[in-house]
């Protein structure tokens, strides 16, 4: 075959991704930066055109709150998610039986549902019949039981604890691939050379996954963005919007009060702040992206 | 005058004669076809008797092909959105009376009195008018309600009341709280009631600010009225418990809704809780333990600038024919079914008894009077449906009620005072309505 038919050849084939693309993500993508624009009265669009939608969203007391504690829930739980999983990926990677056993059991918090998850947990920190408020106050750790959920201070961070708890396995067992990928001689030779077990970390290993490492912090901060029947479910938004967050805000004001217009504009306010934070990410790590790609 | 009939004549006659006289009075033709139904929410019993009343009545309409689908009801905007906007809607919505006006509005739902003719004058006759009254909007009616809930309620346990020295439920506001003090324990509060953003837990509480002569909403101005001194009072009231040591913590309220109050009264953790008029019949008491139901203690004062409701009550399954049904013939043979009177006994003898019912015979049932005597007296002596009001409903419902959701939980946690939490929902609340209404 010739140049030009390989060419054409190649337009073929990747076409069903394009028309996959274009229908699923670029489609509607188009269509809430419209509705963004457009204002809804009683259901209806009534003109295209206008920021209506995100005065309102400015105007709103919540939208502040939300925004703090999107920031809390996407960098916060990313971080933890991403050091957590290193710490344990690090740990998984020695080779035992031990190990080798909980690189399978690891998993279990991943496979269950989101729902349950989220109930199991909900209930476990119950303020009145919560197990773990109860163990606390039992073993003379607190006067009383803990409501975790119910306090405004506490309920973000303690989101973002379940939120590691289900997440982390995943992240933890990519990172230990990537660790146990690491050339032996290299790390032999650190040893030789008088490096401690932080120098072989810092010098050898985290530059060897920094591939995997950014790969995995990207994904992450895009499954937690997404992430919507979690929080939800354990405690709604509340208590008095505590631990509303993007996610929760716009299901609230699309489906529960009918206002697709504000759901929207928020939608792209979203967008635009993970598209920065993933940019500004992939940007400063573009080197180590370079690096591992050529690995 | 001798007339010649002969016999083929006279048959031919009075065939036709009896064709004209009796086709008005025969049924109408059997619905047929394919009939989607989407239901939203219900208690457990409810939930199992729904699908054996169906196949009742397809037993009566052979034609139909029902599709029917159940959906938990807090999904339920976010499926009929959907469904609307992709006209995949069902030809009947069994959704909450709370509902309509938005519904109506956006065109999701057509009014019954456009389709159904003489049908309404049969429904007229078997249903108390009150509760067919909680399907109407705007001089129409959009929705059969097959039963109402009526708020507020008040569990009691009995064996705790005589024990703090009570004969009797607490009948004011002032009564209320020192009955709450005197029952409770270190281990068991006086009384909890639920302060999660659930729709049931907001309407709980709006039962008792509309008795104080509080509204949410007045659609003859367009204006939220949250930080009125109606609502206002009735959320100080919720306050009072707290301060005077009679509640779980404010923190716990605010995680266990409706649901999980009745169940920690259930298992003998709080002495009394306020809830909605079917309080713990769906899902019972510990063995042996005594406890009744009494209406919410009315206010010493009532302080709202609105008349005192008895009680504010909504339907939660209402039936509704979509704007976009193929066959609107099959739809209202289903509502039709469903407004006679072996549908309406509250689930066919199923003890479903706090549900208030919607049909006249269902309220002549001995276990009816067995159950709930004082409901039954009441509604004898024509004094039930006095001065009940529907539940809030008006487009922007579900945003003026998580404002004041947001207002209660600030005051159970106390980050605010009861007037500074519901002037700032105030003026969020009129903004989302502004927005919504243009």
């Amino acid at each position: 075959m010739n140049r030009r038919s390989d060419i054409w050849l190649a337009y073929f084939m990747i076409l069903p991704v394009v028309a996959a693309v274009l229908a699923f993500v670029i489609g509607p993508t188009w269509d809430v930066i419209t509705l963004s624009l457009t204002q809804f009265v009683m259901g209806q669009a009534r003109g295209f055109g206008t920021l209506v939608n995100f005065k309102a969203l400015l105007a709103d007391p919540v939208f502040p709150v939300v925004l703090k504690n999107t920031a809390i829930w996407i960098l916060g739980g990313t971080v933890a998610c991403v050091l957590t999983g290193l710490c344990v990926g690090l740990f998984l990677a020695i080779d035992s039986k031990l190990t080798g056993a909980l690189r399978a059991l690891i998993l279990l918090p991943w496979v269950l549902p989101d729902v349950v998850t989220a109930m199991a947990w909900k209930w476990m920190l119950h303020g009145q019949v919560g197990i773990i408020g109860d163990s606390f106050s039992r073993m003379g750790v607190t006067d009383g039981p803990i409501s975790f959920l119910g306090n405004p201070d506490m309920v973000m961070w303690i989101l973002v604890l379940i939120l590691v708890w289900r997440k982390m396995p995943l992240v933890a067992l990519i990172l230990c691939a990537a660790i146990r990928a690491v050339p032996a001689e290299q790390i032999e030779a650190s040893r030789m050379d008088g490096a401690n077990a932080f120098h072989r970390l810092r010098y050898v290993i985290l530059p060897n996954i920094a591939f995997s490492l950014t790969a995995v912090t990207v994904i992450s901060m895009i499954w937690i963005t997404a992430e919507f029947t979690l929080p939800w479910v354990t405690t709604g938004g509340g208590p008095a919007n505590a631990s509303q967050i993007m996610a929760t805000y716009i299901y609230q004001q699309s489906f529960q009060f009918f206002n697709w217009g504000v759901g929207s504009a928020m939608s792209v306010v979203n967008l635009v702040f993970l598209m920065l934070v993933v940019g500004l990410y992939l940007y400063i790590n573009r080197r180590s992206w370079a690096a591992g790609g050529n690995a | 005058m001798k007339v010649n009939v002969n016999r083929r004549a006279f048959l031919a006659g009075s065939t036709a004669m009896a064709v004209v006289a009796l086709a008005p009075a025969g049924p109408a033709l059997a619905a047929t076809g394919a009939l989607s139904v989407w239901k939203f929410g219900g208690t457990p019993a409810e939930v199992e008797a729904w699908p054996a009343a169906n196949e009742r009545f397809l037993a009566e309409n052979a034609g139909v092909e029902l599709n029917y689908s159940f959906f938990n009801g807090q999904i339920r905007r976010q499926k009929l959105l959907a469904g609307f906007q992709t006209n995949k809607l069902a030809d009947v919505i069994i959704a909450f009376g709370q509902d309509i006006p938005e519904f109506a509005g956006f065109g999701m739902i057509q009014p019954l009195d456009d389709i159904a003719g003489d049908q309404i004058a049969g429904w007229k006759e078997r249903m108390v008018p009150e509760v067919l009254n909680a399907g109407m909007h705007e001089g129409k009616l959009y929705g059969l309600p097959t039963y109402v809930d009526m708020s507020a309620f008040i569990a009691i346990d009995s064996d705790a009341m005589a024990e703090a020295g009570f004969d009797r439920p607490p009948a004011t506001w002032s009564e209320l709280r020192a009955y709450a003090k005197a029952m409770t324990k270190p281990d068991r509060p006086g009384i909890a009631f639920p302060a999660t953003t659930a729709p049931v837990d907001i309407n709980i509480f709006e039962g008792i600010a509309y008795a104080n002569g509080g509204r949410i909403f007045d659609e003859a101005t367009g204006q939220v009225r949250l930080n009125d001194a109606g609502v206002v009072d009735a959320l100080q009231l919720y306050a009072d418990l707290i301060a005077d040591g009679s509640t779980p913590s404010g923190n716990s309220m605010t995680e266990t809704n409706f649901r999980d109050t009745a169940q920690l009264f259930g298992q003998k953790r709080a002495a009394m809780w306020i809830g909605l008029s079917w309080l713990n019949t769906p899902w019972g008491v510990q063995e042996g333990m005594n406890w009744q139901g009494a209406p919410f203690p009315k206010p010493d004062a009532p302080s709202g600038a609105y008349p005192p409701v008895a009680a504010i009550m909504d339907g939660t399954a209402v039936l509704m024919v979509s704007s976009r049904t193929q066959n609107p013939e099959a739809a209202l043979a289903y509502i039709d079914f469903w407004s006679q009177d072996a549908q309406l006994n509250i689930w066919g003898g199923n003890p479903e008894i706090a549900r208030v019912p919607a049909g006249k015979a269902a309220w002549k049932e001995a276990g009816l009077a067995k159950a709930w005597p004082a409901w039954v007296a009441s509604y004898e002596a024509g004094t039930l449906f006095d001065g009940a009001e529907p539940m809030p409903r008006f487009i922007g419902v579900s945003a003026v009620e998580s404002a004041l959701a947001t207002a209660i939980q600030q005051v159970v946690l106390g980050q605010k005072t009861p007037q500074e939490a519901l002037d700032e929902a105030n003026a969020a609340a009129q903004a989302q309505i502004d927005l919504l209404r243009g």
